[in-house]
């Protein structure tokens, strides 16, 4: 529908700060059509291979599966990727890198195609946390031009440093949680083991580990596919070929009275399958029959979610203060005390392994819920906007020898903390 | 985030139109006996600000080469984000306090969808749920009536080709950015305009007659240009209304209203209201019901006609715009704007008069202030009441504003300085009365006399007729400081010097 012809407007931002610090760059990657879908299938350049093993032809994972692939087989330090609803860090995982979801707003997202804006994220992915965290830091630090700046970044970035002081982010005193909604039925062993063997390796660097618990998060996928079907069909109303992309003249003698019969040739044919399907659900999602029942519901359970967040970290919900008027503050959310909670969460990054491509490229055009559960995980995430991080590691002797990631979440504004973790996940994994 | 803002706000459906009995009593109207009209107006008024809402790109104007205020945002390229300009803000904000509106400490903004060709992105940006300002008023002062302003809500400007499906008329063709070559079977399409600022100002339906609808525009723009909002120009299409009517029998309920859409002159909107009144009541009188619909306006015929139905009225998706977090004004911020408020025209008219001004006078003045430009982004103009202000400093304001003002108030008060001394400047402007000065006045005759030596002779010859043809002319070359009478009598001395003795 829209080839990238827009470069000679203007560039991505997050590319061009990384291109001022001295970065090259060296191509563009494949990703699923407008970052829709999580094996990296739905793409006019074919599907991704993942490098681990071309042979045996898996999935790298997506939607930023190419950008995940060109890190893994070594063509570049690191890579930007776009992650809406997990896009890099189910990647990451499948194909043995780093991947940084940061958090919402973080990166400017200006230059970047949007699939879902409340969702989108620029992030990192890398060989290792180090590199992930240079070029984080180098793609944010930036002083960000005023319009392109997400809103109140700045401000919120301030009062971030001001409140998770070097101090209690030390790996020894990290108390990471898991929670019990977070290994689903669907998990397989081979990604479980590692992340026990992981979790151990940390309690005896003296991690303290609290079993916590995410009661809505079970109903964190459903929301996410209304909510982010919902901002597609929004967004992607401007793809109608009259200015750019793709345009299907109408056929001799077919009305043309009204403008959606004039872009519906266009759309029809442009769009993939998958984008389609996604633009059709969300569209009806917010028809007037149907807004209470699923978008604002999705809207309620997006807030529990962000609410069982902010109960259990340590760090408060920043943006519950700067985001509503004093008149309007949460009698007790906003601030709450510190000495309570956990500093990040952490679970598996993905259900299972890297799948076999021949399971996704089958399932195109009548995709099964299959492809849409490799989200699970990550989806929550995304809806509470906190920063989300993927390590790989080592797999171990029961499971099928691919790479498997191991997610580290915190709060808003998080991300040093959350990369601490990492790297002492990197440690232990030595 | 987006979510907090439209949990809290309950979904806001414009019932209290149909629901709220006014507390005004029925009047007799000599052209409709024993029914009562029921008129509330929606006004879109264009924000004077240099630049679009939500863009960095110039607002345009009427006339300039298409397609030369456009950023890669107003075409809706994919990577382009919105930016909420602030000076909007403040316009939007002073046309709330003038209004005596409560300005909402959170508001937010959301997307309307429907596909056209001169909306980009494919949908419009809007406060549908929490709009800027709720509950004002607006005082009527010649039909004594104060109109309650249900909201004020900020929004980019909508194509106008998709309020009119119909072809369109010449009027409108000028605001139009969609145009079609039939020759080269060739749309060509102006983003110029595309997401220039919109103030949607929305009245309860408190009007009772056409008259008051009309004065009701009438004041809502002197008051929008005063405070510099905006220019409130319904020709260049800056200010529109939808008119809602609906006709009832004193003291049941409300008729079923029906919406004429962008109607762009206060005549033609009387007009408008009229046929539409007359259409209810032939439907009601066959005992046919009202079918509620959105209508439009026929400049050529003064009809309206049908656009759609209620039952086909699209579902516009409203949803909450992502990119754009909500809108939070403090106390503070709001004081700052009320502070810097310009004085608006009913306070104008009350220091006038205190000063010892007369109604008439009042009038002329406040008129011609009106027709003064309003600039972009709330700088004010020097208006016509400035000047007089500058120039009733230390003088007695009575004897000023004699200054002649009736036939050349818009010269003096369209001067652009302020500085200038008033005597000189009248003398320079030739106002001052030429009494004084008998010896130019012979001048002037003597040199009409010159100028016209056959009229002159006639005159002479006893021809009293044409001695007016002279007196015209002293006149004029006196641009009409000269006292007719006067000039007559010198006219007369001089050439019929026995007839006068």
């Amino acid at each position: 529908m829209y080839e990238g012809d827009a470069d000679d407007v203007f560039f991505c931002h997050a590319a061009r700060l990384l291109g001022s610090e001295g970065a090259t760059v060296v191509g563009k990657a494949n990703c699923d059509e407008f970052g829709m879908g999580s094996l990296n299938v739905y793409s006019v350049h074919g599907p991704v291979v993942n490098p681990w093993d071309i042979q045996e032809r898996r999935s790298a994972g997506g939607s930023s599966g190419g950008s995940a692939a060109a890190v893994a087989a070594g063509m570049c330090d690191v890579a930007l990727g776009t992650d809406t609803g997990g896009s890099i860090r189910l990647p990451a995982s499948y194909c043995g890198v780093v991947g940084l979801k940061p958090s919402y707003g973080m990166l400017s997202r200006w230059g970047v195609v949007s699939f879902a804006d409340s969702l989108d994220c620029v992030g990192i992915l890398g060989k290792n946390v180090s590199s992930t965290q240079r070029r984080h830091s180098q793609s944010m630090t930036q002083k960000i031009p005023q319009q392109l700046a997400p809103k109140l970044v700045n401000e919120r970035t301030k009062l971030v440093k001001k409140k998770c002081t070097p101090g209690h982010l030390m790996p020894t005193e990290t108390s990471p949680a898991l929670e019990s909604e977070y290994f689903p039925t669907a998990i397989t062993p081979s990604v479980l083991s590692p992340l026990r063997h992981t979790l151990r390796s940390l309690q005896k660097r003296g991690a303290e580990l609290v079993p916590v618990s995410l009661p809505q998060t079970q109903f964190a996928l459903s929301a996410y596919y209304v909510l982010a079907s919902a901002e597609a069909s929004s967004n992607l109303a401007r793809y109608d070929g009259v200015r750019y992309g793709l345009h299907v003249p109408p056929p001799p003698g077919s009305p043309t009275h009204a403008s959606t019969l004039t872009y519906a040739h266009s759309r029809t044919r442009g769009f993939g399958p998958e984008v389609r399907k996604r633009i059709i659900l969300g569209t009806y999602a917010l028809t007037a029959d149907a807004f209470d029942n699923y978008f604002l519901q999705a809207q309620r359970v997006r807030m529990l979610i962000r609410e069982d967040f902010t109960r259990v970290f340590r760090v408060p919900d920043l943006l519950a203060a700067t985001s509503r008027p004093a008149s309007l503050a949460l009698p007790s959310g906003g601030v709450a005390e510190e000495s309570a909670g956990v500093h990040v969460l952490m679970h598996p990054s993905a259900i299972r392994t890297a799948p076999p491509l021949s399971e996704g490229e089958a399932k195109e055009g009548g995709e099964s819920l299959d492809a849409y559960v490799q989200d699970v995980l990550t989806v929550p995430a995304s809806l509470a906007g906190v920063p989300a991080l993927s390590v790989p590691v080592p797999a171990d002797e029961g499971g099928d020898g691919w790479p498997v990631g191991v997610s580290v979440v915190g709060q808003w504004g998080c991300e040093e903390m959350v990369l601490r973790v990492g790297r002492a996940i990197e440690e232990v994994a030595l | 985030m987006l979510a907090r803002g439209l949990l809290h706000a309950p979904h806001h459906k414009r019932i209290g139109r149909c629901l709220v009995h006014s507390l005004r009593t029925y009047e007799h109207d000599p052209r409709w006996p024993g029914w009562q009209v029921v008129i509330g107006l929606e006004v879109h008024a264009q924000i004077k600000s240099r630049a679009k809402l939500f863009s960095d790109s110039w607002t345009s104007e009427l006339g300039e080469p298409s397609n030369t205020h456009v950023t890669p945002y107003d075409a809706a390229f994919p990577g382009t984000l919105p930016h909420l300009n602030p000076t909007c803000v403040d316009l939007g904000l002073r046309t709330a306090l003038a209004l005596d509106a409560n300005i909402q400490p959170r508001s937010s903004f959301d997307r309307k969808h429907y596909f056209y060709a001169d909306l980009p992105a494919g949908y419009q940006i809007t406060q549908r749920y929490a709009p800027l300002a709720r509950d004002g008023k607006l005082d009527l002062p010649q039909s004594n009536v104060s109109v309650r302003i249900e909201q004020i809500q900020l929004e980019q400007v909508d194509p106008l080709s998709h309020l009119y499906p119909q072809p369109l008329t010449l009027s409108q063709q000028d605001t139009a950015k969609s145009t079609f070559d039939p020759r080269r079977r060739l749309s060509s399409i102006d983003l110029n305009r595309a997401g220039t600022g919109l103030m949607e100002i929305v009245s309860r339906p408190d009007m009772r007659n056409p008259e008051e609808a009309g004065e009701y525009v009438r004041t809502l723009q002197a008051l929008l240009r005063s405070i510099g909002s905006s220019d409130g120009n319904m020709e260049q299409g800056s200010l529109r209304c939808d008119v809602n009517v609906s006709v009832n029998r004193p003291g049941e309920a409300l008729g079923t209203r029906c919406e004429i859409k962008n109607l762009n002159s206060v005549r033609f909107m009387i007009v408008a209201i009229i046929c539409e009144v007359h259409r209810h009541l032939a439907l009601l009188s066959e005992g046919r019901p009202v079918p509620q619909e959105t209508r439009g306006f026929n400049e050529n015929t003064g009809e309206t006609f049908k656009l759609r139905s209620k039952e086909d009225a699209p579902d516009y998706r409203y949803m909450p715009d992502p990119n754009l977090p909500p809108l939070l004004l403090d106390q503070n911020y709001i004081e700052q704007i009320r502070q810097s408020m310009p004085e608006l025209p009913h306070q104008i008219r009350a220091r006038l008069q205190r000063q010892g001004l007369s109604q008439r006078d009042t009038d002329v003045l406040m008129a011609v202030d009106s027709g003064r430009e309003v600039g972009y982004d709330g700088e004010l103009g020097q208006g016509a009441t400035a000047y007089f202000d500058a120039l009733a400093r230390d003088r007695d304001p009575k004897e000023v504003v004699n200054w002649d003002l009736r036939k050349d108030a818009a010269q003096v008060y369209a001067r652009p300085s302020t500085s200038e001394r008033p005597d000189r400047l009248a003398q320079e402007l030739s106002l001052t009365a030429m009494q004084d000065e008998p010896d130019f006045l012979g001048e002037l005759c003597k040199e009409a006399i010159t100028k016209l030596p056959e009229e002159a002779e006639a005159v002479r010859q006893g021809n009293t007729k044409v001695l007016n043809k002279l007196v015209g002319s002293v006149m004029k070359s006196s641009r009409g400081r000269a006292d007719a009478q006067a000039v007559r009598s010198k006219l007369q001395e001089v050439l019929l010097p026995n007839a006068s003795s």
